[in-house]
């Protein structure tokens, strides 16, 4: 075949792949915004005949939903809270070094994501029992501060890499010292990094379930770890108005991101690298 | 403005100034002075150790050996904020989250510089580099020569007793290099500002320094005003690296009266060099400048009997516009001759000429150690 | 210097996190999973003796089952992955206009954010046993319940989530290789298929290694997509330590298993790091 031939053959494949992944990617979102609000009681085949908000009525009225909901903002807050600062403190010591085993050094920091999640929620469990903390919410903030602080680190690293160092030794030079330079300097440029950083930081936290299902108690769960519950006993449609209510969280993140850095910015600064 | 300094006093000076990385030198036992009110180039191929010298004088590096005063105090152990020397980086630095007039200030404010005084003196700077106008505006609102300015308002604001200048003009195109190279030397003198320019760039450093250091492996080659490095260098690695040299290579020669040796090139060539040194035993090598040679028509006489004849073929000529760059083959190899453009008519291509120059027109020199 | 002695101190704070947090709770699970357990109990008791029978256990037929399962399904959908994403990713660096590029980037970090649960919630629900997808699969001779097709669902939830990070990676890959160079293959007599496969592939290597990399470990971890998706029938190894752990409450044995998978995690990321390495450079 002449490779003009080929060349169009596979132009026209690559078009047909593009929109079976489009629709493999988007077909179950819509089917599940689509269901949340069926009118019917049960399951049933689509499209339904009628709309309504039932099933939002009955995650706002359910209690175990809502409490595992307010846990799992006052978590994720907390933790990106600390992630965040300890992050900053880290990533800026880190970048300015210069020794030989920086690089490992930084690879220890971001160990924990190569950690399977479940690994890292056991042994946190056994530790904590260990040492005799068996407060639910406090162990629940111990594992989603671990899991969160590799990726504000990472953020902030890249963030502070990106700041040439003449801007730092320029105002060394006007007469700021190290710690003026940082807030005057260091900190606004690496503004949008260290933001992006705890956003995602947050996206992880609301997110999780495999360290938060070991670490859990009768009392203090996350909404997560309540869905899954609710989906292994009773595959209903009110976790559907739960996807959907998330749905809207996450794009509410999103939107947070675009806002405040710029999302090709955020994805230029490596956020996601892996 | 007032002088910066008592005229007496020299602004900086190194007393053996080393800095070692790992095993290499970087400066090497480097002494010099600048006196106040005055330009000084350091000029050399990268890694000759001279951005390293002007990081050891803004403080951002600290000597292994030797001491470094500047307005008379010792620099040791000090931070480059506790210096008051205005560095000017190559690419400006300037803040870009910050208003040029924020930028101008930045320096101020660090300094203690009193509150009221603070807008007056950035009006003041700005009309200095011309950018009256301009405070509200962010870096990347500007074009390559208005951030320039900008950087040297914001060096200049605090009446710093040292302005170190990276590579000052090699972020700009040509014509504007011509430009902001008058008008940088204009501002400055005005000023009255001690200057250091490192640069690796003969043309901004023969246009902007009063002396100039020809730098090469963290040593100190030579010393000296522009002419003087120009006409009279001192070794081989300063009179290739300044301009465009011919080379004559040759061992032994005799002294003749009126201070003119003859000597003997490699190829047979008898050549006339005035000058009062010996010529090395184990081997010389003369300069001469493309400029200080005329071609004549072949068969040319001369009376004079310290004149050097070399016969030869144009081999090429190249029209630079302001110049005729010619390249004639001769015995003693490739040389090469420049001659301002008259319009009027000159050798061509493939025509024997005769080049001729003085004894006086040959810079005798040592080869440099391998 | 008082600069050193600063930099330890802001350094404190997150090595003292790191150190309780996540070494010594590794060190500890690795000490539990030499422990004996009893039956009955939670966990090993205080003064239980060393033993290697946790590890032992592991040596049967049916864990190698389990890891073999993880691994071959996790490669599986990580190769898809890579294989769809590569083309998606290119197609949107070079044949989409600026604004249709910040559109799908938008769309693909949407897609990455959404929470896991969402993702598996969705794929349930259209693609499940009660799905309104089930009429057209019967009907093409697939039952729901059948092995095959569940596993292929497990391996659609990992996608779910590879394509949009790996497509994301390599847009920054892809639009770092100067298009013109497949111009110049191109003016040389090489059609477009050649030209990729000649140049762009082999300069987008070391991108796509990574994202393949990160595909495999995120899937070899992974725990929701196989809990809900698969069933009960189809166990990932995370599935199989929480199980230890609440069904059983065999500790020992859960950290043997774990400590298991973080080696096995740990020596992917550093043979293929290496190989990357030696083939393609630092």
């Amino acid at each position: 075949m002449s490779g003009r031939l080929i060349d169009d053959a596979m132009w026209l494949a690559g078009l047909i792949l593009i929109g079976t992944i489009l629709c493999f990617l988007l077909t179950p979102i819509a089917v599940t915004v689509v269901m949340a609000f069926d009118s019917r009681a049960y399951l049933g085949p689509l499209p339904p005949p009628s709309l309504s908000l039932r099933w939002f009525q009955q995650f706002f009225s359910d209690d175990y939903f809502l409490r595992g909901l307010s846990t799992s903002l006052k978590l994720a807050t907390l933790a990106v809270a600390i992630s965040t600062a300890v992050g900053l403190a880290t990533a800026f010591v880190v970048e300015r070094a210069e020794f030989a085993g920086k690089q490992l050094l930084i690879s220890l920091f971001l160990s924990p994501l190569l950690v399977p999640p479940v690994v890292t929620g056991f042994a946190l469990l056994l530790f904590l029992s260990h040492l005799g903390l068996i407060n639910g919410f406090a162990r629940l903030l111990c594992g989603h501060i671990i899991i969160t602080v590799p990726y504000t680190i990472r953020a902030t690293l890249t963030g502070l890499g990106g700041i040439d160092r003449a801007l730092t030794e320029a105002a060394l030079s006007l007469g700021a010292n190290e710690q003026a330079a940082f807030w005057d300097i260091t900190l606004p440029l690496a503004r949008t990094s260290i933001i992006s950083g705890a956003i995602f930081a947050f996206a992880v936290s609301m997110d999780d379930v495999a360290v938060s299902i070991m670490l859990t108690d009768a009392t203090t769960y996350t909404l997560p770890v309540a869905l899954i519950s609710s989906m292994r006993a009773n595959f209903d449609l009110s976790i559907a108005a739960a996807s959907v209510m998330l749905m809207l969280v996450t794009l509410g993140l999103i939107v947070a991101l675009e806002k405040s850095v710029g999302l090709n910015k955020a994805i230029g600064q490596g956020v996601f690298r892996s | 403005m007032t002088a910066m300094q008592d005229p007496a006093e020299p602004v900086v000076v190194f007393r053996n100034v080393s800095k070692r990385f790992g095993s290499t030198a970087a400066v090497d036992a480097m002494s010099f002075t600048v006196a106040a009110g005055e330009t000084l180039s350091l000029l050399g191929p990268s890694g000759c150790g001279k951005t390293t010298t002007l990081r050891l004088v803004a403080g951002f590096e600290q000597p292994d050996a030797g001491t470094i005063e500047i307005a008379g105090q010792a620099m040791t152990g000090r931070r480059p904020y506790e210096r008051n020397v205005g560095l000017l980086f190559q690419h400006y630095a300037l803040f870009p989250h910050m208003t040029v007039a924020e930028n101008i200030g930045y320096g101020l404010k660090h300094r203690r510089w009193p509150k009221a005084e603070v807008g007056d003196r950035i009006a003041e700077m700005l009309r200095l580099v011309r950018l009256e106008g301009f405070d509200a505006r962010k870096p990347n609102q500007l074009s390559g020569g208005q951030q320039q300015r900008v950087a040297l308002a914001r060096v200049l604001a605090t009446k710093p007793k040292l302005v170190l200048l990276d590579e000052p003009l090699s972020a700009l195109d040509a014509k504007l290099r011509e430009e902001l190279g008058l008008e940088l030397k204009q501002i400055l003198s005005t000023v009255g500002s001690t200057t250091i320019v490192v640069t690796h760039d003969q043309d901004e450093a023969m246009s902007l320094a009063d002396r100039i250091i020809v730098m090469n492996r963290g040593r100190i080659e030579q010393l000296g005003t522009p002419g003087e490095i120009y006409a009279q260098p001192r070794t081989e690695f300063v009179a290739s690296f300044i301009g465009r040299t011919n080379w004559f290579s040759g061992s032994g020669g005799t002294r003749l009266v009126n201070g003119v040796c003859r000597l003997m090139t490699d190829n047979g060539t008898a050549l006339n060099v005035k000058t009062i040194d010996i010529p090395p035993a184990g081997g010389w090598r003369v300069c001469v400048r493309p400029e200080r040679i005329a071609i004549m028509p072949p068969h040319t006489a001369t009376t004079d009997p310290d004149v050097n004849v070399l016969t030869g073929e144009v081999v090429s000529i190249v029209n630079m516009g302001a110049q005729l760059h010619f390249v004639c083959r001769t015995s003693e190899g490739r040389i090469t001759i420049i001659q301002p453009n008259r319009q009027g008519s000159h050798s061509k291509t493939g025509e024997a000429v005769s080049l001729q120059f003085g004894a006086d027109d040959c810079v005798l020199l040592a080869p440099d150690a391998q | 210097m008082t600069q050193a002695r600063g930099s330890i101190l802001l350094l404190l704070p997150s090595g003292g996190l790191f150190l309780g947090l996540f070494f010594l709770p590794m060190a500890g699970l690795f000490v539990e999973s030499f422990r004996l357990y009893v039956p009955g109990n939670i966990g090993s008791s205080a003064n239980a003796p060393f033993t290697i029978a946790n590890y032992q256990e592991l040596l049967t037929p049916s864990f190698a089952g389990f890891l073999f399962e993880t691994l071959r399904i996790s490669l599986l959908a990580s190769l898809a992955g890579l294989l769809l994403s590569f083309p998606l990713a290119y197609w949107i660096v070079r044949k989409v206009s600026p604004r249709w590029r910040a559109i799908a980037v938008g769309l693909f970090v949407t897609l990455m954010f959404l929470s896991v649960l969402v993702r598996t919630y969705a794929l349930e629900l259209s693609f499940g046993a009660a799905g309104p997808f089930r009429p057209l699969l019967l009907s093409l001779g697939v039952s729901t319940n059948g092995r095959g097709y569940i596993e292929t669902l497990v391996g659609a939830g990992l996608l779910h989530y590879i394509i949009p990070v790996a497509t994301l990676t390599l847009l920054g890959t892809i639009q770092n290789v100067d298009p013109r160079l497949i111009d110049a293959a191109q003016a040389l007599g090489a059609p477009g298929w050649r030209a990729h496969l000649g140049i762009t592939l082999p300069l987008c290597m070391r991108g796509i290694l990574a994202a393949f990399l990160f595909a495999f470990t995120f899937s070899i971890s992974a725990f929701v997509i196989p809990m809900i998706l698969g069933k009960g029938r189809v166990l990932f190894i995370s599935n199989l330590i929480y199980n230890r752990f609440s069904e059983i409450a065999d500790y020992p044995s859960g950290a043997a298993i774990s400590i298991v998978l973080f080696f096995v995690a740990l020596s992917i990321v550093y043979l293929t790091s290496a190989q990357v390495t030696k083939r393609w450079g630092a």
